[in-house]
């Protein structure tokens, strides 16, 4: 088996042993209801305490051939209003980038937290979309209420 | 006191300064204190006399010091042992030893000789070829008594007969430097070249090893008090684990595993059970290849003993906080590891070791606070089913023997999934806290996905297994029971739902009077049933495309929850989507449907999303009806209803007195529902505007086609025979939206979801209500100005428009884009600078962009040369910028510019003039850019119009040369520098790299 499947084998047991509270993550299944590990489908819930509480979104993650030496990709599906999520739904975040602070070490678990973290934590300094960027930046209240809509269209059952 | 604090203790002056200083350490002081204290300490240590310092206090009475000692030592050996001859490194170690040994002698406690073991394991870091056979030369100074030199274990006996010399105290000490000595060099990399000879070295030790833990799991008679096979399993754990990151290596692997036995033996001693099964169960699950086929008979054989009936007892009834569950734990590790031999094995052992991991699925006690071995036992099941799935696949032939046996035992799995998931009564789930409620979720979860995979091999029979289970359920009434049937069924929808194969055994669910319980308001079904039940009709929408006759009903029964305020959310969303995918056969319904919309309305306030998808439903259907008259019909009596609400809110905002709380059209106002104080009455007009501002969005929506058409963008456009009444609606939709603006002319919101709205149309190929004509869209547009709140966002949906245009007849767009860009223009013009606002510079760039990319003709009107100019200036000033989203638009829009070949001669001329002009200012602000002031990310992006500039144009040598060799202005030191700073490049290297990037 190669590098990549079975550090995702690993990663699915380690995942299925421990996982913090509220995420979920499964590798997505084909056609024929195999198991494909290189695309997963997780779910990011927003942070107690944060605008982001009570929602829970979704994020579909996908290894290259050559993961864990380079980064899988994060993308929220639908796209979500975030300054650093680009409008295709891709997240811009360092530790999913290869030339910053991506090491094969990172786990899913670290990536989704990390993401979960990000929600409630943008970085200005890596805008990724323009309206939630501006947004963020010039009527704090109203991305507030924005986000609070947001959560409320995807609630966590 | 700042000062004070500062200050630095002097160094003692005699030993016993330094055992004061070293008391206080340890006892309880402010942390000022304390740090004052450490930091003098480590000068001590860290000074010349440390060595000296260490070894007098090496045999102090008190173990406090004696640690001290030992850490000072470990200090010591870390940093002052380069310069040591090979003599003085050898004395060193005899001392060493002789300490730990003096230690152990005068009682010194255990963690002053862990801290020592630790300090020769340093030793042997950075001495491992003085002393290559630690574990043997250490075991032989054991017996001895003292440290002896290195070169004199040349005479000693066997290891394996030196350990038998050594009592339990010594042993115990030998298997604590064996453990460290694994665990500490395990830590560095074994690769790294510093690092290759130490664990070249450690791995030779592994046979000394071996000797001293096998004496170690059968220790001498003496001192029966100290068990010591807990250390000796502690320390064979450390030695498996470091043996898999080492493998393949078979000098280390085949001694270590001669002691598998010893140590499945430790299983018996009750006081040994845990550890034995901790190291069994980690070594099983992480490296299964350790163990040989002997190893594994001798534990299936252990787990057919009385033994391990009585532990399996135990978990199955007994309680896991109390008890643990690490006899489960151990038996789902073996299962992994063993699970391509038990699934093909048809023996009565095989078999019987399955029944009872699919047992662990049903141990007394509720998910999860009370069964804690259900999870780990699923996930064996799940890798068990997997392996089916791949093994059959790629072997039918050899599948035909096994698989009987392995689908009875899926059959089991299933059936002890499905009783485990049933919910609690009511008191009892009351009782969990938030943590155990989410994993009982997460279980539920886990066991959909085992379903899923199961079906993959089972098919219809599963599907009749369930639908069987429903229908027993429901005749005995047994709600628990049925609601898990039916959360079964659901989870198999993903797989069946668009195959017609399964109808059959779908009708007998579907058809069961339980549907007609459901609908009962004060019916016997308990909420959470209600909610698995209606859940259980969105899931098989497609299974109501193919059954109509079910359809009304599941509906009806959806529309009756929608006022529930549990059941509303859900029952709505999967009213959105069965409305979504059988519009075609509900078109008869619309107006039944927009009634009971109107009933509900007029009763109650619903909540604002889920109102927002029934409307989204209903208009979903109207845009199905074939007929256009009555589609239009239709919706302008949905649209009536929420035009009503835009009236009354604008009436609202003018006369506040309007207010009536009583009424639901205006509770409507209130968000959230139920304030704690009631907010000004202009909130409540906006909230009302707004919500029904979203349930238009959402009518834009649902209007949306879902088939596709093919659009002739050469044809003329249609000779103007748009229904009347269609244009009626749309003129009234715009002054609706217009005047809704007008009068909440502050609310930002109020204009996004107008743009919505816009793009809803801007997909559309057919004509409708929100298929507004160009001119209309465009003359919205043009209307508004600066000022508007969420003017980036309107500039976007301009983009979107752009895109729209350009998908339809291209007659129609050079008129509105000759309107738009002086519009667009102007609202750059009145930012106050290029960045003051990014989405305004993104989109505006992104504008002139793509009208450049396929309209130049209309870029470079004669008329817009003013608007056109102020355009390349701003969009360099925004290329020298810092904010990252305009940057790029700017940096792809030059890019663009620089390599346009516009068909017409004339304008190429224009194009040709204008790039003669802004060349040297383009050169100028990429050199500033990738001479230092963009961020790294921005390279890529910056290149483009670097590398088009080279590739096209042959005065770009020149303008580059010329930017990068500009010199400041008047001396004006700083602030003209041609990129940041250039003061410390010189002329020639300059020159060298424009040769570079042009060559």
């Amino acid at each position: 088996m190669s590098l990549c499947q079975n550090r995702l084998q690993e990663e699915r047991k380690q995942w299925r042993k421990d996982h913090p509270f509220g995420f979920y993550a499964r590798p997505q299944k084909n056609a024929q209801g195999v198991l494909d590990l290189k695309v997963w489908e997780c779910g990011i819930p927003g942070k107690e305490k944060t605008i982001w509480e009570g929602g829970l979104f979704k994020l579909v993650v996908t290894f290259p051939d050559e993961y864990p030496t380079k980064p899988p990709k994060c993308k929220f599906v639908p796209p979500l209003f975030h300054p650093n999520v680009y409008p295709s739904g891709t997240v811009c975040l360092s530790i999913l980038n290869e030339e910053e602070a991506w090491k094969p070490a990172i786990t899913i678990k670290q990536i989704l937290l990390g993401v979960q973290d990000l929600l409630n934590d943008p970085n200005p300094e890596s805008p990724a979309q323009a309206e939630a960027y501006n947004m963020f930046k010039k009527d704090r209240a109203q991305y507030e209420r924005r986000v609070k809509q947001i959560v409320r269209e995807n609630a966590a059952p | 006191m700042a000062d004070a604090a500062m200050e630095q203790l002097p160094l003692p002056t005699s030993l016993a300064e330094v055992e004061a200083l070293i008391r206080a350490l340890y006892q309880p002081n402010p942390p000022e204190t304390i740090s004052k204290i450490q930091e003098v300490l480590h000068r001590l240590q860290r000074s010349p006399e440390g060595w000296q310092l260490a070894q007098s206090l090496i045999s102090h009475r008190e173990d406090n010091i004696r640690f001290y000692a030992a850490l000072t030592l470990i200090i010591k050996l870390n940093r002052d042992t380069a310069g040591l001859g090979e003599d003085d490194a050898k004395g060193l170690l005899e001392n060493l030893i002789g300490w730990v040994i003096q230690s152990l002698a005068d009682g010194a406690a255990n963690f002053v000789i862990k801290k020592l073991c630790t300090a020769l394991v340093t030793y042997f870091m950075h001495f491992s070829h003085l002393w290559p056979n630690c574990i043997r030369h250490f075991i032989y100074c054991l017996d001895l008594g003292h440290g002896a030199p290195i070169d004199s274990l040349d005479d000693a006996l066997g290891t394996d007969i030196l350990v038998t010399k050594l009592d339990r105290q010594k042993l115990r000490l030998a298997t604590w430097f064996a453990a460290s000595l694994v665990e500490e060099v395990g830590k560095t990399d074994m690769t790294a070249p510093k690092f290759v000879q130490v664990h070249g070295r450690l791995v030779k030790n592994g046979s000394d090893v071996v000797c001293l833990l096998a004496r170690g799991f059968s220790p001498p008679p003496d001192s029966p008090e100290l068990k010591i096979q807990g250390e000796a399993l502690s320390c064979f754990q450390v030695w498996i684990l470091y043996a898999q990151r080492a493998s393949p290596n078979p000098e280390l692997v085949a001694p270590l595993r001669q002691l598998v036995g010893a140590a499945i033996n430790c299983f018996a001693d009750e006081d040994l059970f845990q550890p034995t099964a901790e190291l069994f169960t980690d070594a099983l699950g992480n490296y299964s290849s350790f163990f040989t086929d002997e190893h594994y008979d001798t534990l299936a054989a252990l787990f057919e003993s009385p033994w391990a009936a009585e532990r399996y007892q135990r978990i199955i009834h007994g309680n896991h906080h109390e008890e643990g569950i690490s006899f489960g734990l151990l038996m789902l590790a073996y299962g992994d590891a063993k699970v391509q031999d038990l699934m093909h094995s048809t023996d009565s052992r095989s078999q019987g070791f399955l029944v009872r991991l699919s047992g662990l699925l049903a141990a007394d006690g509720y998910l999860v606070g009370d069964d804690t071995i259900f999870v780990p036992a699923l996930e064996f099941w799940s890798t068990f089913i997997e392996t089916m799935i791949d093994t059959t696949y790629s072997d039918e032939e050899a599948a035909r023997d096994w698989r009987p046996y392995a689908e009875q035992h899926l059959k089991a799995v299933v059936m002890k999934c499905w009783c485990k998931i049933q919910w609690p009564p009511a008191e009892i789930f009351a009782e969990w806290d938030s943590t155990e409620r989410v994993a009982f979720g997460d279980a539920r979860k886990d066991v959909t996905d085992m379903l899923q995979s199961v079906f993959t091999l089972e098919g219809t029979s599963l599907v009749s297994f369930f639908a069987g289970l429903f229908l027993q359920a429901l005749a005995a009434q047994s709600w628990a029971e049925l609601e898990a049937s039916a959360f079964c069924l659901g989870a198999l929808s993903d797989c069946i739902s668009d195959e017609a194969t399964y109808d059959h055994e779908l009708s007998k669910i579907f058809a069961s009077p339980f549907f007609d319980l459901l609908g009962q308001a004060q019916g016997p079904i308990p909420l959470r049933l209600r909610q698995t039940g209606l859940a259980l009709i969105e899931r098989y929408c497609e299974y109501f495309e193919r059954n109509a006759q079910y359809l009304p009903n599941a509906l009806n029964l959806l529309f009756a929850a929608v006022g529930d305020s549990v059941l509303g959310g859900p029952s709505a969303r999967s009213i959105s989507t069965l409305c979504s995918s059988c519009r075609s056969i509900l078109t008869g319904e619309a107006g039944a449907f927009i009634r009971h919309y109107q009933t509900i309305r007029s009763s109650q306030v619903l909540d604002s999303l889920a109102e927002e998808r029934i409307v989204l439903s209903i208009a979903s259907i109207i845009q199905a009806i074939q007929d256009e008259t009555q589609t239009l019909g239709m919706f302008e009596e949905l649209y009536t209803i929420l035009k009503r609400d835009f009236e009354l809110a604008v009436q609202l905002k003018a006369e506040p007195s309007l207010l009536n709380l009583q009424n639901p059209d205006f509770l409507r106002g209130l968000d959230p529902p139920n304030p704690q104080s009631i907010p000004p009455t202009e909130e409540i007009a906006l909230q009302i505007a707004l919500r029904s501002m979203r349930c238009l969005s959402s009518m834009a929506k649902g209007m949306q086609d879902v088939k596709e058409y093919l659009v002739d963008i050469d044809s003329e456009p249609q000779s103007q025979s748009a229904n009347s009444r269609l244009v009626g609606l749309q003129e009234n939709i715009m002054r609706v939206l217009v005047e809704v603006q007008r009068v909440f002319n502050t609310s930002g919101e109020v204009v996004e979801i107008i743009c919505n709205i816009f793009r809803a149309g801007f997909s559309e190929t057919q004509p409708g209500p929100f298929v507004f004509p160009p001119e209309v869209v465009t003359d919205y547009f043009v209307q508004q100005q600066f000022e508007t709140p969420r003017v980036g966002t309107l500039l976007s949906t301009a983009c979107s428009f752009v895109g729209s245009l350009y998908r339809g007849p291209k007659v129609y767009v050079p008129a509105q884009l000759t309107r738009l860009l002086p519009w667009v223009i102007s609202i750059l013009q009145t930012l106050p600078e290029p960045e003051a606002d990014t989405e305004i510079s993104l989109n505006g760039i992104t504008f002139v962009d793509k009208l450049m990319s396929k309209y130049p003709d209309v870029l470079f009107q004669p008329h817009h040369a003013p608007l056109v100019e102020f355009f390349f200036l701003f969009s360099i000033k925004v290329l020298d910028g810092t904010e990252p989203l305009p940057k790029g638009a700017a940096a792809e829009f030059w890019a663009n510019f620089i390599t346009l070949k516009p068909p017409n001669p004339a304008l190429q001329q224009t194009v040709s003039s204008a790039m003669n002009h802004l060349g040297p200012l383009l050169a100028a602000s990429l050199v500033r850019n990738i001479g230092g002031h963009a961020a790294r990310s921005e390279l890529d992006k910056l290149c483009e119009p670097l590398k088009k500039l080279v590739t096209t144009r042959p005065e770009a040598q020149a303008w580059l040369q010329s930017s990068l060799l500009a010199s400041p202005v008047g001396g004006d030191a700083g602030a003209a520098l041609p990129f940041p700073g250039a003061e410390r490049v010189g002329v020639e290297e300059r020159v060298g790299f424009v040769k570079r990037v042009v060559g």
